[in-house]
């Protein structure tokens, strides 16, 4: 039989088909199986938010896609770091995403940080704590309440702070970055607050020792004005960065000029560039003449002739002397002093560690005392007194006759030093681990002494006398190990939060952080927590904290900037500009008639800012009582008289504070890194990897020794040590580096070893502080290292 | 012809290492053990190299941020058995690593010590793997990896603008380093398109290329600090 060659096909096509049917028994393409597998169609989309890992509080845009945070980027509306985002922000997602998050409330069960814990549901833990609460207000001591707070400006503050008052505890402990550096403004302007530094308009920016690329208040503030990317410079020129620093820190190697000096030195190094411009008639004389007191000599209050500023610096401060004494050559410093007076609008940035030293307000005196010399005050360019963002405020609380007497009572912590409060959570943990009354109840929430504070002795201490920790940790840090009970936050990216920007930057600026993804059903955003708790608490504490969430108390204090009329909700650089000039002529134009609108707009663009800054508003200068900025503040003087021996205001100090000894031959000079700061984090594999400098460094903490220390002590690069001071001791890993001075060790602060071992060289600190501010100072202490 | 290139200013990098973890981020690079990473196997597509020179108080340090180069004469291509590494006809050097069977000539090929070998196999605990990026594949133990100038955004930025019937532009293809970049040290964008930023800086008399007398033709470009 023959085949046709249809046939053939035919056939050929059928046995394929039957092939393809049987075949596909074992393929079912059908919707229900892709429902089982938990597929859904992928959606991206990326939303404004802010980071709050660090104090800058930068404007972020998250990338979501199906519910997860998969990338984090800067917002380039927000004007201080349009679209830059710094190493640390990007590393937010291993935090949200790491496998060490607390993910539901825990309680403990064995002994106290021995790691038992029972898990908890958060509605059985809120009530939990409502109930000790409940407990301390029926015995008549609400002030048996305490929180440990880390920095967290902004609402989350003040809502700590109106639940305290209003359940009547005047024990609000801050544990946060606090420099006294306000109170070298309130001294000589009157105005208590940090400094903002409009470093975009500067000319030259002359830092002493700030850590303006590193972990300064905002390092991307820093970055915009050192990248000339924006602001009024339409000429493409940039401001000069000129860093006087004691070891050679990223901000120096990238600043245009460094100058190495020795520690302790940055008030004479000042003095002696004030000494050039007044000698060489540099400084703004009309500026002084018509705003300043205290330049010239005059007499005191009893009739007293009293030398002014100027007399003094003429006096003392001859170049060959200060160089002698600062180590940076004489040439430099006359070149210094005169860039200074030409590079105007200059500013003179007072870095944190000009404050922790023994005299450290005398320090941030001096070093501030150029600005006002060059007039380099509420001026572009220069220092400027910005206000708040006009937010809405809470309601009034309300005091029962409980909550008036608790408020009343005396702070566990004691007073504060005369003038500032630079170290207030030492004081409560000195307080609490000595004879005073402990807390009965003590919350802590973003803080962890065990292990960033200089004494963890001392804490363990202070913790053991408390009965009952609550730690709102999403990790489980040193101190949260060693609480009663987590109730773990949720992180940044799943709640609603404001993100003001930090004092440094010159524009009152709110963002706002939203929930980008589903926090994990366990976790509980704190402010959210408090809320609930003082609903069950009720009476005058909930009558004071009357909103049902975070979301919702944001939502009534944006009702602020809505009717403020100034401003506007973030936008690009055309807005910005618009915007600026017409505030500037004195126009507005509102962007929004209807409150839903605006603060719709609000959440998508990641908050509000007001770029006009009136510099011809005299209240910006000084609100001293004549009007006029003090550079002999008399209230300063009347203290350092009384402490009779001692400091004196811009008087010779020849010596940095502190001696090597034969068992303690170098100084220990810690730093903080900017992408590992403050030790409330897990640790992020991105960044462990790249921790800062040095490229060969990874995970294992270091100290920097220079070449010719390390060979005197005959040790080796990579070498593991002992870094051994009179307080204690840490294990890390030798980095030998020429840019630290041979005498120094600098220490990196805020690492970890890979195992969790922690590295913190405050630990070694020998404890002094400022008497005048209480700020701790850092470099005054002296170690040895020894092979491990 | 568009060739894509980056220029990198020197004079404004501050060393904060954002594009080297915005990397990292972008193009789900794994991370090794602390004792790995001390053999030298840690990966970073982009690293900023540091250079020190004399002794305190007379320091200075260079900051160079160091991706792949790009070459248009690129070694690696010409050493690879397989083809997996390839230069496509928009000057992209890409790896293809489903071809790559591991012999590693390229890395020791090229000159800038940019290629990564996965000596294991990566890993990412369980709930890390939430934020991988779903536009990057993810690399077996054996293959050799490299900076690619994001291309996966290239596919979809292109996509966008079809879908607009415009043309692409110069912010709508952007690596992640450039983007995240504070100080807008980076910039990217197509060599010979007279419209791009790059087109004007490569020619700038500060502008240099990393051992230029290889003959390589790289196509990052540096422009080196004014002071």
């Amino acid at each position: 039989m023959t085949q046709t060659r249809r046939e053939f096909l035919w056939a050929a096509g059928a046995a394929a088909a039957g092939l393809a049917w049987y075949q596909a028994q074992e393929i079912t393409w059908t919707a229900e199986q892709v429902a089982e597998a938990g597929w859904e169609p992928g959606i991206e989309s990326r939303l404004a938010s802010a980071c709050l890992l660090c104090p800058a509080r930068c404007g972020i845009r998250g990338r979501i896609v199906d519910g997860r945070l998969v990338g984090i980027f800067g917002n380039p509306l927000h004007p201080m770091n349009r679209g830059g985002v710094c190493p640390r922000g990007i590393a937010g997602v291993q935090a949200l995403y790491h496998p060490e998050r607390i993910r539901a409330p825990r309680l403990r069960t064995g002994a106290r940080g021995a790691g038992g814990w029972q898990a908890l549901s958060t509605e059985g833990a809120v009530a939990l704590v409502a109930e000790r609460l409940r407990g301390l207000r029926a015995g008549g001591r609400p002030d048996g309440v305490a929180v440990l707070a880390g920095y967290c400006d902004g609402t989350m503050h003040e809502l700590w702070r109106q639940f305290l008052r209003a359940f009547g505890s005047p024990n609000y402990v801050a544990d946060d970055y606090r420099d006294g550096i306000d109170a070298v403004m309130s001294l000589t302007h009157g105005i208590s607050r940090r400094p903002a530094y409009d470093l975009e308009r500067s000319g030259l920016v002359l830092s002493f020792g700030a850590p303006l690329f590193e972990a300064w208040w905002s390092p991307l503030q820093a970055y915009v004005a050192f990248g000339g990317s924006g602001g009024d410079r339409r000429d493409g020129s940039r401001p000069r960065f000129v860093q006087v620093d004691t070891r050679f820190s990223r901000t120096a190697a990238r600043a245009q000029e460094w100058l190495g000096i020795r520690p302790g030195t940055y008030a004479t190094l000042a003095l002696g560039i004030a000494y050039v411009l007044i000698k060489e008639e540099l400084f703004d004389a009309d500026f002084v003449a018509r705003h300043v007191t205290g330049y010239e000599d005059r007499l005191d209050a009893a009739g007293r002739p009293q030398e002014g500023y100027r007399s003094r610096v003429l006096r003392q401060y001859r170049t060959e002397e200060v160089s002698a004494v600062t180590g940076v050559p004489v040439e430099r410093i006359v070149a210094l002093a005169k860039a200074f007076a030409e590079r105007r609008p200059a500013v003179a940035v007072i870095g944190a560690e000009v404050m922790q030293a023994p005299d450290g307000l005398l320090g941030g005196l001096a070093v501030h005392s150029l600005n006002v010399l060059m007039g380099s005050v509420n001026r572009p360019g220069g220092v400027l007194f910005p206000d708040d963002p006009p937010l809405e405020p809470l309601a009034a609380p309300v005091l029962d006759a409980s909550a008036r007497a608790g408020v009343a009572r005396p702070p566990i912590s004691g007073a504060a030093m005369p003038f500032g409060d630079g170290d207030p959570a030492r004081r409560f943990a000195q307080a609490v681990a000595g004879a005073a009354t402990p807390p009965e109840v003590l919350f802590i929430y973003y803080a962890n002494p065990l292990a960033s504070s200089a004494d963890s002795g001392l804490w363990t201490r202070a913790l053991s006398r408390i009965p009952f920790i609550v730690s709102c940790s999403p990790f489980l840090d040193e101190t949260a190990r060693y609480a009663d009970l987590i109730l773990p936050d949720a992180l940044p990216y799943e709640r609603w939060q404001d993100a003001p920007a930090p004092a440094s930057y010159p524009y009152p600026t709110w963002g706002l952080t939203r929930p980008l993804v589903t926090p994990p059903p366990g976790a509980v955003h704190t402010g959210d927590a408090l809320l609930a708790l003082a609903q069950q608490l009720g009476g005058s504490v909930a009558r004071s904290l009357p909103y049902a969430s975070v979301e919702e108390l944001l939502k009534a204090r944006a009702r602020g900037p809505f009717a403020a009329r100034r401003g506007m909700t973030l936008g690009d650089e055309f807005e910005r500009t618009h915007y600026r000039q017409m505030e500037e002529r004195g126009w507005w134009l509102a962007e929004h008639t209807e409150f839903e609108a605006f603060w719709d707009d609000l959440v998508a663009r990641g908050g509000w800012t007001d770029l006009f800054y009136d510099d011809t508003d005299p209240a910006r200068l000084a609100r001293t009582p004549d009007g006029r900025i003090d550079l002999m503040p008399p209230q300063l003087q009347g203290a350092l008289d009384a402490a009779g021996s001692g400091p004196a205001l811009y008087a010779y100090s020849a010596q940095p504070a502190g001696a090597p000894t034969p068992e303690f031959p170098l100084r220990l000079m810690p730093y903080r890194v900017s992408t590992l700061a403050s030790g409330t984090l897990a640790l992020e594999p991105w960044l462990a990897e790249q921790p800062t400098l040095f490229p060969d460094r990874h995970w294992v903490p270091w100290v920097e020794v220079h070449p010719a220390t390390a060979e005197r002590l005959g040790l080796e690069d990579g070498t593991m040590l002992w870094v051994r001071s009179s307080r204690g001791r840490y294990r890390a890993r030798l980095k030998v580096f020429p840019g630290t001075a041979p005498e120094h060790v600098g220490a990196p602060y805020g690492l970890r070893h890979p195992d969790g071992e922690l590295a913190n060289p405050l630990q070694l600190l020998d404890g002094s502080a400022d008497p005048l501010t209480g700020v701790p100072c850092w470099f005054t202490t002296f170690v040895r290292l020894e092979q491990a | 012809m568009t060739r894509w290139g980056m220029v990198i200013d020197l004079g404004r990098c501050t060393g904060c290492a954002a594009c080297e973890v915005a990397c990292k981020s972008e193009n789900n690079i794994a991370t090794v053990s602390p004792d790995q990473a001390d053999l030298g196997r840690a990966f970073a597509w982009m690293k900023v190299m540091t250079h020190v020179e004399g002794e305190f108080p007379n320091t200075t340090m260079r900051f160079v941020p160091r991706p792949c180069m790009h070459c248009d004469n690129p070694p690696c291509v010409q050493v690879c058995p397989v083809g997996a590494t390839y230069i496509n006809d928009e000057g992209i050097v890409g790896q293809i690593y489903a071809r790559c069977i591991g012999c590693r000539y390229c890395a020791n090929a090229c000159p800038y010590t940019v290629k990564y070998f996965n000596w294991l196999v990566p890993e990412w605990p369980e709930t890390a793997r939430a934020y991988l990026n779903p536009d990057v594949s993810v690399r077996p133990k054996g293959v050799i990896e490299k900076c690619t100038f994001c291309h996966h955004r290239l596919q979809k930025a292109r996509e966008d603008a079809q879908a607009l019937g415009r043309e692409l532009r110069e912010e709508d293809y952007q690596p992640a380093c450039a983007e995240v970049c504070p100080t807008g040290a980076i910039v990217f964008g197509d060599l010979d398109n007279p419209r791009h930023r790059v087109h004007a800086l490569k020619d700038d008399p500060r502008a240099m290329r990393l051992m230029e007398d290889l003959g390589t033709e790289p196509k990052v470009y540096y422009l080196t600090p004014r002071d």
